[in-house]
C-alpha cells in the first residue's frame, strides 16, 4: 500500500456497556507506516477502542476496516491473520513458558505442517521448525533480549515480560501494531529503551504502529499524529503541536477554567 | 617451549598473518554466538576480514604511526579492527563503552585520533555530540547498524563501506597488504591505553608491539597455552587485561577467542565454552562465592549433603597441596569421588571444569577465598601487573602458591624493591612511557645501564624468604617508623579484618615511634558466639573485651597478618577497646571509614601508654546515648604486647 493512505478505518464507532457509553461515534484513520497515539484521561475509552479494533469488543454500531477490508464482523482470532497484533496493558503471556516458547506459539500462524507431521517431528516439520525458530531468534536479537532466552516468564521482572511481549506481538509479522501502554509502570531508561525499539520497528519494517501511552511527553516525542478521546468522544486529532495547544484537549486533561 | 620466532615475527600483525597462513581453513579462529548459535569463522575468513579494513583505511588515508580509536562492546569486528588498525602501522586507542562524551573528547583529542569506530547507534550519538570539538576525526566507522538506517551525515561510514575500499585496492594491489604487515617494527607503538587513574586526568601508556609479545612470551614459560584453547572475551578490550588474554595469545599461539552473545550473556555464555583459562578481578571471585552459596541453599538435599560431605576433603586435599606435603592413598580416593559426585558438576555449572588455571588481581583475594576455589580443584593464582607492564608482572607458580603473596616474576621479568620500599618490575614488557606527558613519564619509567627498563609502580611491597613478592599498600600511603622501617595501615587493617572476630582496627605508628601497634574493637557477635561456645561467662562489651582468652584470640589473628610482613612492621603491641567505634561519635564516617584525625585525639591517652610501657589504662569515654544524652563510663584497658601473649 502506498505511505499515507488509511490502512485503518474506524468509521462511527458506538460502544456501550449496558447503560454506560464507552464510545461515542468515534471515527479515525490509521495512515499506512505512521505511529499514531491514541491519549486521554482514564476511563476515556482508549483501551475499549484498541479491543474494538482487533475485536475483542464488537461495536454496537459503526464499521472498521483494514486495507479495504471490513473487519467489524470477523471473529478475534482471524485478525492477526490479517496483519494485526497487539500487546497488552497487563501482560498476557503465557507465564509457565519461556521466552522463546511464548514467541514460537505466535508463529503458529505461520506454520502450514499438519499435526501429524508436527507430532513425529519429520522433515518438514524440522524444516519449518528451523524456519520460524530463525525469524523468532532475529526478533530475540532486536530486542535485546537474548539473556532472557530460556527463562520462564513469569519469573522475569516487569520490564522485560513488557518487551517480551513485544516480541510476541512482532512474531506475527503484523503490519498494524497495536500497543496499550507499552511503557506503564517502567523507568525512566526502560521507557528510553521501549520508545526506541518502537522508532527501530517502525522505521525497519514500516510497520504501523497505533499506541495508547499516558506519558505525554514520550507520545509527544514519538508520535506523528494524536487522536484523543474524552467520554468516549473523539475531541482532536492532529500533530502533536496541534494537540498540544488545542483548548479542547487543554480542557479535557485540565478541566473547566483553564 | 614454544618457539614464537620473535626475531622475525616481531609484531601481532606478522604473528597474525603467520597464524592465518598456518591454519587457513583448517582451524576456527573465533566464534560468536548470534541468533542462538556459535557461528565460527576460521582463519582464512579472519584473514580476509582484517585485509579488507586495513586497506580500506589505507584507501581513507591512515598512514603509519597515526592513531585510530575504538569504542564497542567485545565482538569479532571489534577485534578485526584492532588488528586492522596495527596492520597498518597504526595505534590502536581503546575507549570504554560507557565513557561520557567529554571523557571520549580528551581521550579522541589528546591521542590525535584520525578515526574512531564505534560500534553502534549509542556511541555514535556521543560522537555526534562532541563532533566539532574533534575536528581531526576524518571519519567514524560503525559496525552495527541498528538504528542507523536514517543517518545521514558523510561523517559516517559503515564498517562494509570501508572494507569494499579495501577489496578494491587488494584487487589493484594484491600484495599492498603483506607489504605493510612485513614494515612494522617490533619496538613500533601498536597501542595507547588509556588508564584511569585515581587522581588527575587519564593517562595514556604507550605500548610496542614487543612489550605485548615478550609479556606472553615470558607467561608462556610458566603456563603454556595451546592453538586448542578457548577464551571468552569479556573484558573490556580497552582494557590492557584482555590483550594479553585474548588478543596476544590469539595471534602468537591461535587460542580460539570466543564472543559473547551480548554483555547481559557472558554467564551463560562462559559456561557453555568453558575456558581453558579464566580470569576475574577479585570482587567477581567473592561476588561467585556468595552465588555459590545461594545455588548450595536452593539446591537439593542430596546436593547439599554432599558438598557439605566433601568440601571438607576439598579444604585438607587443597592445605596439603598448599604446604607441599603428600596426600595420603585414603584421602587421595574421597577426592577423586569429591571430585566425581561434586566439585566438577560444580565447576561445570560456572563453565570452570576445564580451565587449567584461573587468575585473580586487583584487590587482594582473602587467604579463606583462595583457599575455597582451591578446595573445590580450581588452580587459582594472583597477578600483579599494571597496563604499564602488558598486564603481565609477578604472578603464582603452579604448586607454588603463597596466598599471602602476588607471586614470583616469570623468568625474563625483574622485580627490584627500591630503598623507600617501591615495587619497580624491568624487562622487555615495560611500556614506552605517557603519551604526551614527559613529566609523568619521568616518574614512572626509567632505562638503566643495561637498556632495561623499569617502571615504579608507586606501590609498596617486600620480597620474603621465598622470593614471593608481597604487595602492601601505594608507596604514597607507606608510614615511616622512628626505626626507618616502612608500614602500611591500611594493609595491617584490611588483613585484619579478615578476621571474623575483628569488626574495625586503627593501625597506629609514626616517625616518633619504634613500632606499630593497633587499637581493635571486637566483632562483639561472633566473638560471644565464641565465648558462648567455649564456657567463658561475659556480661557486657566491656566485660567481653577484657577476657584474656579472647586477648588470645584476636592475637592469633595478629599472629597470622604478622607472619606476612617485615620484621620492622609487624604489629608488637594492642589493644581490645572497650568499645566499637561509632559513626554517631564522629569515629568514623557513614561509610564506615576511619577517621584517623580525630581517633588519634581522641585516644592520645592511650596510644601514650602504649608506647611508655604500661599495662593498663583506664579510659573514661564520653558517650553519647542514643537519646542524646551524654554519659561517662570508666573501665580499665588492658595493654597487650604480642611478646607477652607467646609467653602465655
Amino acid at each position: 500500500m502506498p505511505e499515507n493512505s488509511p490502512q485503518l478505518h474506524v468509521e462511527n464507532i458506538h460502544l456501550s456497556f449496558g447503560g454506560t457509553k464507552a464510545l461515542t461515534d468515534v471515527s479515525f484513520d490509521a495512515l499506512n507506516g505512521e505511529i499514531l497515539a491514541i491519549i486521554g484521561p482514564n476511563g476515556a475509552g482508549k483501551t475499549s477502542l484498541l479491543n474494538c479494533i482487533n475485536n475483542f469488543y464488537k461495536p454496537d454500531r459503526g464499521s472498521i476496516s483494514f486495507e479495504g477490508i471490513d473487519i467489524t464482523h470477523l471473529p478475534a482470532h482471524k485478525i492477526p491473520q490479517l496483519g494485526i497484533s497487539r500487546t497488552f496493558q497487563n501482560i498476557a503471556l503465557y507465564t509457565g513458558l519461556s521466552t522463546v516458547d511464548n514467541l514460537m506459539a505466535a508463529r503458529h500462524i505461520h506454520m502450514r505442517q499438519s499435526m501429524w507431521s508436527s507430532m513425529f517431528y519429520w522433515f518438514g516439520a524440522i524444516k519449518e521448525e528451523v524456519e520460524n525458530r530463525k525469524i523468532v531468534e532475529e526478533i530475540i536479537d532486536f530486542l535485546e533480549i537474548e539473556h532472557i532466552r530460556k527463562a520462564t516468564v513469569g519469573a522475569l521482572p516487569y520490564g522485560l515480560r513488557k518487551r517480551v511481549e513485544l516480541g510476541r506481538a512482532l512474531a506475527l509479522e503484523p503490519k498494524l501494531l497495536l500497543l496499550d501502554e507499552p511503557m506503564t509502570g517502567m523507568n525512566v531508561e526502560e521507557k528510553e529503551d521501549m520508545a526506541r525499539f518502537i522508532l527501530d520497528i517502525h522505521e525497519l519494517q514500516g510497520t504501523t504502529i497505533v499506541l495508547i501511552e499516558h506519558d505525554m511527553g514520550l507520545v509527544m516525542d514519538i508520535a506523528e499524529r494524536v487522536v484523543v478521546l474524552d467520554f468516549g468522544i473523539h475531541i482532536a486529532e492532529g500533530s502533536p503541536d496541534q494537540i498540544r495547544n488545542d483548548p479542547a484537549v487543554i480542557k479535557a486533561y485540565l478541566g473547566e477554567g483553564s | 617451549m614454544e618457539d614464537f620466532k620473535l626475531d622475525v615475527l616481531d609484531t601481532l600483525p606478522k604473528q597474525f598473518l603467520h597464524k592465518a597462513e598456518k591454519f587457513g581453513d583448517q582451524n576456527v579462529a573465533m566464534r560468536q554466538k548470534e541468533l542462538g548459535i556459535w557461528q565460527e569463522y576460521t582463519w582464512q575468513e579472519s584473514h580476509v576480514q582484517v585485509r579488507n579494513l586495513c586497506l580500506g583505511l589505507v584507501s581513507l588515508g591512515l598512514e603509519r604511526g597515526d592513531r585510530v580509536a575504538i569504542v564497542g562492546d567485545n565482538d569479532r569486528q571489534h577485534l578485526w579492527a584492532d588488528l586492522a588498525i596495527m596492520a597498518t602501522g597504526a595505534i590502536t586507542v581503546g575507549m570504554f563503552t560507557d565513557a561520557i562524551p567529554s571523557e571520549m573528547e580528551y581521550v579522541i583529542t589528546h591521542s590525535e585520533s584520525i578515526f574512531v569506530f564505534a560500534k553502534d547507534q549509542e556511541q555514535c550519538d556521543k560522537l555526534f555530540e562532541i563532533k566539532n570539538k574533534i575536528p581531526l576525526v576524518k571519519a567514524v566507522i560503525y559496525w552495527d547498524p541498528r538504528g542507523m538506517w536514517s543517518y545521514d551525515d558523510p561523517w559516517l561510514m559503515s564498517y562494509e563501506q570501508v572494507q569494499e575500499r579495501g577489496e578494491k585496492l587488494h584487487q589493484e594491489n594484491s600484495d599492498l597488504y603483506q607489504r605493510l604487515v612485513a614494515d612494522g617494527n617490533g619496538d613500533d607503538l601498536c597501542n595507547l591505553c588509556y588508564t584511569s587513574g585515581t587522581t588527575g586526568l587519564p593517562k595514556g601508556a604507550m605500548l610496542s608491539h614487543m612489550n605485548f609479545l615478550s609479556a606472553i612470551e615470558a607467561t608462556a614459560r610458566i603456563e603454556p597455552r595451546f592453538a586448542t584453547d578457548n577464551q571468552v572475551s569479556f573484558t573490556p578490550l580497552a582494557w590492557i587485561a584482555e590483550h594479553t588474554l585474548s588478543v596476544t595469545p590469539h595471534c602468537m599461539i591461535g587460542v580460539i577467542v570466543n564472543f559473547p552473545e551480548s554483555p547481559e550473556t557472558v554467564q551463560q555464555n562462559i559456561r557453555e565454552i568453558s575456558p581453558d583459562l579464566i580470569f576475574y578481578p577479585a570482587r567477581l571471585w567473592e561476588n561467585l562465592t556468595a552465588l555459590i552459596q545461594i545455588r548450595i541453599n536452593d539446591s537439593t538435599w542430596i546436593n547439599r549433603a554432599l558438598y557439605n560431605l566433601f568440601l571438607p576433603i576439598g579444604y585438607k586435599v587443597a592445605d596439603l597441596d598448599y604446604e607441599g606435603k603428600p596426600v595420603g592413598l585414603a584421602t587421595k580416593f574421597l577426592y577423586w569421588l569429591g571430585e566425581v559426585l561434586v566439585f566438577k558438576p560444580l565447576r561445570g555449572q560456572l563453565g570452570l571444569d576445564r580451565a587449567r588455571f584461573a587468575l585473580t588481581a586487583g584487590a587482594a583475594l582473602s587467604r579463606d577465598m583462595m583457599r575455597y576455589f582451591r578446595a573445590l580443584g580450581l588452580n587459582l593464582m594472583q597477578v600483579f601487573s599494571s597496563t604499564e607492564t602488558a598486564a603481565v608482572g609477578t604472578q603464582h607458580y603452579r604448586g607454588d602458591v603463597k596466598y599471602a603473596s602476588v607471586g614470583k616474576p616469570p623468568p625474563t621479568i625483574e622485580v627490584r624493591i627500591t630503598e623507600e620500599g617501591e615495587i619497580w618490575l624491568g624487562g622487555p614488557n615495560i611500556f614506552h612511557g605517557y603519551y604526551k606527558d614527559p613529566e609523568k613519564t619521568e616518574e614512572a619509567l626509567s632505562v638503566d645501564e643495561n637498556g632495561v627498563r623499569w617502571f615504579h609502580t608507586g606501590d609498596a611491597g617486600y620480597i620474603d624468604d621465598d622470593e614471593h613478592l608481597i604487595y602492601l599498600d601505594r608507596v604514597k600511603d607507606m608510614i615511616e617508623l622512628a626505626s626507618g622501617d616502612r608500614f602500611s595501615p591500611q594493609f595491617i587493617e584490611g588483613r585484619l579484618k579478615f578476621s571474623p572476630y575483628i569488626r574495625d582496627v586503627m593501625a597506629i605508628g609514626n616517625a616518633d615511634v619504634e613500632y606499630v601497634s593497633a587499637l581493635i574493637s571486637i566483632d562483639f557477635q561472633n566473638v560471644g558466639r565464641w565465648a558462648e561456645k567455649n564456657r567463658i561467662p561475659y556480661t557486657t562489651f566491656v566485660d567481653l573485651s577484657q577476657k584474656p582468652e579472647i586477648y588470645q584470640l584476636v592475637s592469633e589473628a595478629i599472629r597470622n597478618v604478622n607472619e606476612t610482613l617485615p620484621e620492622g612492621g609487624q604489629v608488637k603491641k594492642f589493644v581490645l577497646l572497650h568499645k566499637e567505634f561509632d559513626a554517631d561519635e564522629a569515629e568514623m564516617t557513614r561509610t564506615r571509614k576511619l577517621r584517623r584525625g580525630y581517633l588519634t585525639d581522641r585516644y592520645q591517652d592511650m596510644i601514650n601508654a602504649i608506647y611508655t610501657g604500661e599495662k593498663a589504662i583506664t579510659v573514661s569515654a564520653a558517650v553519647q546515648y542514643q537519646d542524646g544524652r551524654e554519659g561517662v563510663i570508666e573501665t580499665p584497658v588492658r595493654i597487650m604486647s604480642m611478646e607477652e601473649m607467646k609467653a602465655l
